[in-house]
């Protein structure tokens, strides 16, 4: 068995130019099977982490019902916001911080232009310890976040550029509208401290206020429509929303953020999906090349075929010499385009990839990464692959007749 | 003698003709106006909205019109609304808030104080100006005319409205109010005919919300008189919160 591995290996490294074509063909598809499914966990990660830690936190807690009715932002739907409720939320497991928000529909008026808009309050200094990477979307971090503008409220640049129309002073003072809890039309004046950029594609006429000046507004004071909260580890967080839900009864309704952006998760799905048939198809088509060299070979080879079946080694050691021959030809391609893939991942990985989602004008940063696993499996799909499609001309090989295969077919 | 015999016969035999022939469109309308909105009028009018919740809130204004253009509604009650004023001068409208001491622009489409009206059914009622009408000639009703609206403007309250008007005395009984793609919004019922100072008109309107149907919202006039004529001075935005 071993000797036959090393006739194999010889005849491997025998024709060089053939095994340099075949090997070329296995390099290159690991090497872009694995670099590709790099960037592509790169990028979920980096999409999650926008999701998870720069707009929906890791889970959240609403009224049950409010998800249903999210559209129409109810303020009917609202829950106590205070030390109470907040103990109950920190109390379960693995929870380390929560933050509370309304979200509604309201107006935004500067000078002569009134827009409707959707509107999250906020509190600032709760809010960015729960999704830290959203303080990077505010332009404006030292008014907004640090709570020290007492009426802060920031806007999109699109509403921003609408509000602010040729000829407005820039201290035309601003104000919010919106219908209060009972519908009665409510009004405060508020300090546009900057522009909010926008993470992810979206609605573009939003804003965010402060969560005190909104309760006053909507007359809401001491009430929140919508907890947000972080965990420590995002693997936890099916067990944290059981935990909640039992804490908190058939009143509230806990959502981690996949219910709640389910289109990140759904697209993260179809990725992978799409990277899955590209990954076949180029996968197919290099051990179609393995193949056909291996048939090749055999062709080439038939007097040496013919001269070992003259000296008694049998059939069998001959279908088992070309499949060892493909198999090796199909580790060593594997491994080094294993190690190429991984030596490119790393690489971008260091550098990083910045890329821009259209809809949306926040940079992030895409570190590529691959798992141990996923090499294995690739590198094994490779030699594996290589075997199974050098059966058919193994098999000729080991057909051919001694006398014939002797005269050179 | 026997000419002016002749000529009242002539006439006597005509008027019932010309009683009988159909209005016109164009009558129809003006005659809408002016029961709806009258050239120069002050009324307490009263809102009640109810809400999907089950619960309603109440709300008592007086209104104010002076020639074709210009409102201004005054809010009583809730107390979360004293003090508010809302103003309309031709195309612009404008509400008075009392905590910002200053008013601030709203657009004709909004919901009247998050009733099931918008803030032209209340505040702009000019059909003529806003709208171009054709009476439906097979009305599914026998006892009203139908007449369709459409939109001249895009300060108009609606797109396109479905109004039905009594055969009888001309008055408005049903509305239907719909989006430019053809899809209901709300449908209102005037009910409560009455007698306003020699003025006869609904006295109340129940607008149903056809997006969230368990919604609608009641308008009633307690009492609106005509012979007024307010100074001008009334409708500016200075003028408002004092």
């Amino acid at each position: 068995m071993f000797s036959l591995l090393q006739i194999a290996v010889r005849n491997v490294l025998r024709n060089k130019r053939r095994t340099f074509i075949t090997l070329a063909a296995l390099l290159i598809g690991v090497t872009v099977m694995v670099s590709i499914r790099g960037t592509l966990n790169g990028l979920q990660r980096s999409l999650l982490q926008n999701v998870v830690k720069g707009q929906t936190g890791a889970l959240q807690v609403h009224r049950a019902g409010f998800l249903k009715n999210v559209l129409s932002s109810p303020l009917s739907l609202d829950m106590p916001q205070d030390a109470a409720f907040e103990a109950k939320l920190l109390g379960v497991k693995h929870v380390t911080a929560v933050a509370p928000r309304i979200l509604f529909a309201g107006m935004v008026n500067v000078a002569d232009q009134t827009i409707f808009l959707g509107v999250q309050a906020v509190d600032p200094l709760r809010e960015f310890k729960v999704v830290p990477l959203r303080e990077s979307t505010l332009e404006d971090k030292s008014q907004f976040a640090s709570g020290k503008v007492a009426d802060a409220m920031v806007v999109t640049d699109q509403l921003e550029k609408a509000l602010r129309g040729a000829n407005v002073p820039k201290d035309a003072p601003a104000a919010i509208l919106a219908p209060d809890k009972d519908g009665a039309l409510s009004g405060e004046n508020v300090t546009l401290t900057g522009i909010m950029k926008l993470n992810m594609p979206g609605e573009k006429k939003v804003g965010m206020v402060r969560l005190d000046v909104a309760q006053k507004l909507l007359k809401m004071e001491g009430r929140a429509t919508e907890y947000i909260l972080a965990v420590d580890d995002i693997d936890n967080i099916e067990q944290v929303a059981a935990d909640l839900r039992l804490a908190l009864g058939k009143d509230y309704e806990v959502s981690t953020w996949e219910d709640v952006a389910a289109f990140v998760k759904q697209a993260m799905a179809r990725q992978s999906f799409i990277l899955s048939l590209v990954a076949a198809v180029f996968l197919i088509l290099m051990l179609l090349g393995v193949a056909n060299t291996m048939l090749m070979s055999v062709l080439d080879r038939t007097r040496e075929i013919g001269t070992m079946m003259a000296v008694g080694v049998r059939r069998s050691k001959i279908l088992g010499l070309f499949l060892m021959e493909a198999a090796t030809i199909g580790a060593l391609g594997g491994i080094i385009g294993g190690a190429m893939g991984t030596a490119i991942v790393l690489v971008l990985h260091a550098r990083g990839i910045s890329v821009t989602f259209p809809g949306s004008n926040v940079p992030f940063t895409i570190q590529p990464f691959v798992t141990p696993g996923y090499l294995l499996a690739v590198v094994s799909i490779a030699g594996f692959g290589a075997l199974l499609f050098a059966v058919y001309p193994a098999w000729r090989a080991s057909r051919l007749r001694p006398v014939e295969a002797l005269a050179g077919g | 003698m026997f000419r002016s015999l002749l000529l009242t016969l002539a006439t006597a035999l005509l008027v019932p003709a010309t009683a009988f022939a159909d209005p016109t469109a164009e009558e129809l309308l003006k005659k809408y106006d002016a029961v709806m909105g009258p050239v120069n009028f002050l009324a307490s009018i009263e809102m009640t909205a109810h809400r999907d919740d089950g619960t309603t809130r109440t709300y008592k204004m007086s209104v104010l019109k002076k020639g074709d253009d210009k409102f201004r509604a005054t809010f009583a009650e809730p107390a979360a609304v004293r003090g508010q004023e809302m103003l309309r001068q031709g195309d612009n409208l404008w509400v008075y808030m009392p905590n910002l001491k200053r008013a601030v622009r709203l657009a004709n489409r909004d919901s009247f104080q998050g009733g099931d009206f918008n803030n032209a059914d209340v505040l702009r009622v000019n059909y003529q100006a806003d709208y171009t009408a054709k009476l439906v000639p097979d009305a599914g009703r026998a006892d009203a005319w139908e007449l369709e609206l459409h939109a001249k403007t895009k300060d108009a309250a609606y797109d396109m409205i479905k109004l039905w008007m009594r055969k009888a005395d001309s008055q408005p009984i049903k509305g239907e109010y719909y989006t430019a793609s053809g899809k209901m919004l709300r449908m209102a019922d005037f009910t409560d005919f009455k007698a306003y100072n020699g003025l006869t008109r609904p006295g109340k309107i129940s607008m149903k919300n056809m997006l969230a149907t368990q919604r609608y919202s009641t308008m009633s006039w307690d009492a609106m008189d005509t012979n007024v004529n307010p100074p001008t001075g009334k409708f500016v935005l200075d003028d408002l919160g004092k």
